[in-house]
């Protein structure tokens, strides 16, 4: 019986030892919780400096630009006012008013004459460019024909080619009541006399300088050929840089200012549209190529020269959610500057709510009008009451609908600390942050990733359109639909898609014409293909429908699934290919 | 002939104008240094300019201030005035088109061609 007491007092013992790790368990437990509420406590904190700061900065900026609106006037004047003096002196004196010169100081007095003319030209062009950069030369749109300002460009410019003893022709091949698009005609004059006197500057006498004008449901495209010397594959692009001369003694020589093209593209990107240069087919010279929308948008919002815009045609909707409403007026406020749309959430239950309400949306609205719209890039915040950061971020990528919406966090954490979950988020900008920082990080996801893809599918069929989508919407894919070649265009136009399933015979027109044009378009002639016919395609046929990596399939013998699968492979292959197609960027 | 005045507080600016006008248009050129010194130049009755180019940067009086105050006089007001401005962003030509000048001319301006610019701002013909 002696038993009974030990075990007795065993069991006290195991109470007291079990409560002892209840306490020190509890006390752990308190320690980190009180140590997350020090956390959230200091990152609220960290969020109000933060918000007052960015406010303060805010009113600053404004401040700023105002200083720099006034320097930059002021500077304009004090360089031409002895500009002023030196033109009239060396005018005068140069077109022998005050009397003849012998024929070394009339040299002399032409070349001082004509680089005080090239000192005007270059203040003019660094102050135009500056303005516009600075989104401070809003545009002045009003309906404009292609075609006439073409004609006054060309008019304008007849004298100087015939100078130079070269022609210039006009060639429009599109209908004249089709060329109409919105638009600041000045600026466009603007683009239109700086391309004809660089190809005027470098054709050679005897040669021709076509200007061309074509025209489908959306776009208008202008080209300026010409027969000169050309540019070099490797300045290209180069050539819309600032001081980018094709030779460094062309400035000189050729009296230009080197700033003529970047004021050309910095004008057609805020029409919304694109310009780029390429060598001609047949080996001599070079065609300019400007792309614009008819229905160019009126962008004033001055891009920001260090941070790209994501696309060329829009800057996305971004949901920025943190519960602390000051934080997010600040970054709302940013986002816009930026031309960015934006939704706010407070919560991450608004996060979710939004989030499913858009995806439904940009169904519906899909099917009606193709305008989906979507919801680009959500930022989000990690601390907050309710559904944390961690859980919304969870909820996001597990819902397939909305697992291709880049994530960017915006936390006090610094990135290399972030758990192990953190992994499904595609950015990472540690509060407080700058604007830049923020723009460039955000830039970069919306860049880099654009969720599984976006697919449309051009198929006549309703019923077998929807078959196949279905299916998309599953795998959390975008897909979009077009059943005739002119929606076709129209949604391409509207962004182009990763991936585009074509179906060979369309009410409007036939799989070969899409292709041709879109093999016209410079963003759109690498695009992947896979081509969707109800009847065998021959070998030659095939060559005409290829793109970028193009896939056959024949509907008789393959089922839904199956282009399914195809499809999610390509796109798949492409997300992996990080290299971004050379006209992407044009 | 014609009478113009050059209102400039720039020496230079003042005689290579006035030499411009002079040798590409044979125009009687008057010169004053200050708005205030050109009101009186223009009040003058034997001296009276058919036309004023004023600069709008001056010291004193800038060129609109001078221009209203010109208005206020009745000898004065009738006389159509040109500005003469270094001044290029839109937000000041605006500004200097709503005052009620007869025109806007931009600096530098080309000495061959300015009698003309100013012609053709005020419509004459010869």
């Amino acid at each position: 019986m002696t038993a009974l007491p030990s075990i007795v007092f065993g069991l006290m013992l195991l109470s007291v030892f079990l409560l002892g790790i209840h306490t020190l368990r509890q006390s752990s437990r308190t320690r980190e919780l009180q140590h997350e509420v020090e956390l959230l406590r200091d990152s609220l904190k960290r969020s109000r400096e933060y918000a007052e700061q960015q406010k303060t900065k805010l009113a600053l900026r404004s401040d700023l630009d105002t200083v720099k609106d006034e320097f930059i006037s002021t500077v304009s004047h004090e360089l031409r006012t002895p500009l002023t003096s030196i033109r009239g002196a060396l005018g005068l004196l140069s077109a022998g008013m005050m009397g003849n010169v012998d024929a070394k100081a009339q040299n002399l007095l032409r070349i001082a004459s004509t680089n005080t003319e090239r000192l005007i030209r270059l203040i003019n062009d660094i102050l135009d460019l500056e303005r516009m950069e600075s989104g401070r030369a809003p545009l002045k749109l009003r309906r404009c024909s292609m075609y006439d300002l073409a004609r006054e460009a060309v008019d304008t410019m007849a004298t100087v080619a015939e100078g130079a003893g070269t022609k210039l022709e006009l060639v429009c091949n599109a209908p004249r009541d089709s060329i109409y698009f919105d638009a600041d005609s000045d600026r466009i004059m603007q683009v239109l006399t700086n391309l004809l006197s660089n190809a005027i500057k470098f054709s050679p006498s005897g040669s021709t300088i076509s200007v061309q004008i074509d025209s489908n449901p959306n776009s208008l495209l202008l080209k300026v050929v010409d027969e000169g010397r050309g540019i070099p594959p490797d300045k290209l692009e180069a050539v819309f840089d600032r001081f980018q001369q094709v030779e460094s003694s062309d400035a000189s020589k050729k009296g230009g200012t080197g700033l003529g093209l970047a004021i050309c593209r910095s004008i057609i990107q805020q029409h919304g549209g694109a310009i780029w240069a390429q060598p001609n087919q047949n080996g001599t010279g070079t065609t300019l190529w400007v792309q614009l929308s008819r229905s160019a948008r009126a962008s004033d919002t001055g891009s920001n020269s260090l941070i790209a815009p994501p696309s060329e045609r829009g800057e996305g909707l971004i949901l920025v959610c943190d519960d602390d409403p000051g934080i997010r007026v600040v970054v709302a406020e940013q986002l816009r500057q930026h031309g960015y749309d934006i939704l706010e959430a407070g919560s991450g239950e608004e996060v979710i709510t939004l989030v499913n309400e858009y995806a439904g949306l940009g169904r519906r609205a899909g099917d009606r009008d193709g305008r989906a719209r979507h919801i680009s890039a959500i930022l989000l915040d990690l601390y907050m009451p309710g559904m944390s950061g961690w859980e919304t971020l969870q909820r996001l990528k597990e819902t397939p609908a909305t697992s291709s919406i880049p994530v960017v966090i915006l936390s006090v954490i610094p990135p290399t600390d972030r758990p192990m979950h953190a992994g499904t988020a595609q950015g990472w900008v540690q509060k407080p942050f700058n604007e830049n920082l923020l723009l460039a990080e955000l830039g970069r996801v919306l860049r880099s990733y654009s969720g599984p893809g976006q697919i449309l599918l051009v198929e006549k069929d309703q019923e077998l359109a929807r078959a196949i989508l279905a299916g998309f919407e599953e795998a959390g894919v975008r897909p979009d639909h077009a059943s005739t070649l002119e929606q076709a265009v129209d949604r391409c136009l509207l962004g182009a898609p990763d991936l585009l399933i074509l179906d060979l015979t369309l009410p409007d027109g036939d799989g070969f014409s899409l292709v041709e044009w879109l093999r016209r378009q410079p963003t759109l002639q690498a695009l992947p293909l896979v081509v969707y016919s109800s009847r065998e395609i021959s070998e030659a046929e095939m060559a005409k429908l290829r793109l970028g990596p193009t896939e056959f399939l024949d509907k008789a013998k393959v089922r839904p699934k199956e282009v399914e699968e195809l499809v999610l492979k390509m796109v798949k292959r492409l997300h992996t290919s990080t290299a971004v197609p050379a006209a992407y960027r044009a | 002939m014609r009478q113009i005045l050059i209102i400039d507080d720039e020496d230079d600016i003042r005689e290579v104008a006035a030499l411009s006008l002079e040798a590409t248009a044979g125009w009687d050129i008057s010169t004053a240094c200050s708005g205030a010194d050109g009101i009186r130049a223009a009040a003058d009755p034997g001296k009276r300019p058919h036309a004023i180019l004023m600069d709008v940067m001056m010291p004193g009086m800038d060129g609109p201030t001078t221009f209203r105050q010109m208005q206020l006089i009745p000898e004065i007001a009738g006389i159509p005035v040109l500005l003469l401005t270094a001044k290029v962003q839109g937000v000041d030509q605006r500004r200097f088109a709503g005052l009620g000048v007869a025109g806007v001319l931009f600096k530098p301006f080309d000495p061959l061609t300015l009698a003309s610019q100013i012609s053709d701002a005020l419509g004459w013909k010869d």
